[in-house]
């Protein structure tokens, strides 16, 4: 419940904080998204072992600034090298956001499914 | 309890910082007012600003390439204009001595006019001349035809005087720039021009003046050299 309330609150004062944030320049605003999108990717990724049963913290936060710093390096290099690299990395981050959230929806619908089921059965047996 | 505690405080962070950073860059895509096709010509707008520095780089360096030059033609006129002015000078100069400006000075004018049956002759005006040139004359005219080195002074018919082979006649006014004090005492010496001319029963008078006016040659034919030559000194 603890973990909720800490999610919640962290996303209403970050909403605040960003709002007020001053606008940063267009140049390095490519980097923030890439930035974000890892960050995101990681954010799926945690809730998907989380579902999986096997969230360890310390993953989650390593992952969590390691992809967003390795995206925005390699978008830097990208920028110095005239190659379009964080294309990669979106395309290789939300690869992996879509493969997580089709982990978390598979174990949703089991739920339901099993929660039916098990709600049915609980019918047939009272009947 | 002390984990959760951890793990409630460290994913609230990343969410926070999540958020965060998410809201900051919808502001800054909604407040930075690019249209798709502006963001993908950004880096051909980029390369080409870079060029058009260097293009304006180089042109600056022309101009100021230029500027320097421009100077030197400056400073090259300019010695060019004195070169010039000089020699535009001794122009003046030739052409004064050429008789071809209208020249202004102190002098003399002398009248020579017939009296009685004397009459003046063609000699009297040449010996005039002469008289004058030997006194230091620098220009002279006879009734304003003015005398230059190919000038002549001649009769035809015994009765018809021809300067520069145009026709005058008496009385023959006689105009003479040049030290007028020594003209006057030249004229005056003793058995001298005016001397022989009145002995000879002719008329004369002469006046002294601070400021003469002699007109300049007037071409009939071009002052050409058609057999001279400049003869090479070595």
């Amino acid at each position: 419940m603890i973990i909720y309330l800490a999610i919640f609150l962290g996303c209403i004062i970050g909403a605040i904080l960003g709002v007020n944030a001053p606008v940063i320049s267009y140049t390095y605003s490519s980097y923030l998204s890439i930035a974000i999108i890892a960050a995101l990717d990681t954010v799926f990724g945690g809730i998907a072992s989380v579902v999986k049963k096997n969230f360890d913290l310390k993953i989650f936060l390593s992952g969590f600034f390691g992809n967003s710093i390795l995206a925005i390096a390699l978008t830097y290099l990208g920028n110095k090298l005239n190659v379009d690299i964080y294309l990669a990395a979106i395309i290789v981050f939300v690869g992996r956001m879509f493969n997580n959230l089709g982990i978390i929806r598979r174990y949703y619908i089991d739920r339901c499914v099993n929660i039916i089921e098990s709600r049915k059965n609980k019918k047939q047996e009272n009947k | 309890m002390k984990e959760r505690i951890t793990m409630a405080i460290s994913i609230g962070c990343v969410s926070l910082i999540l958020v965060m950073l998410m809201f900051t860059q919808f502001k800054t895509v909604d407040k930075t007012d690019i249209t798709a096709i502006e963001t993908m010509r950004e880096t051909e707008l980029r390369s080409e600003l870079s060029s058009w520095k260097s293009k304006y780089d180089e042109v600056e360096k022309k101009v100021s390439e230029q500027d320097i030059k421009i100077s030197e033609y400056k400073e090259e006129l300019k010695d060019d204009a004195n070169t010039s002015s000089t020699l535009e000078g001794e122009v003046k100069e030739a052409e004064a001595y050429l008789g071809l400006t209208p020249l202004n000075g102190e002098g003399i004018i002398v009248t020579l006019s017939d009296k009685d049956i004397y009459n003046i002759e063609y000699d009297d005006i040449l010996r005039l001349v002469n008289e004058l040139n030997i006194a230091g004359a620098e220009a002279i005219s006879v009734n304003d035809e003015r005398i230059v080195a190919m000038s002549d002074i001649t009769l035809v018919n015994n009765r018809i005087v021809l300067v520069n082979t145009r026709k005058i006649s008496g009385p023959y006014i006689i105009k003479a720039i040049g030290d007028k004090k020594y003209f006057e005492s030249a004229l005056n010496i003793k058995g001298g021009y005016i001397d022989s001319i009145v002995v000879n029963g002719k008329g004369i008078e002469y006046s002294l003046e601070d400021s003469i006016t002699i007109p300049a040659y007037e071409e009939k034919e071009k002052l050409e050299m058609q057999y001279a030559k400049q003869s090479k000194e070595d």
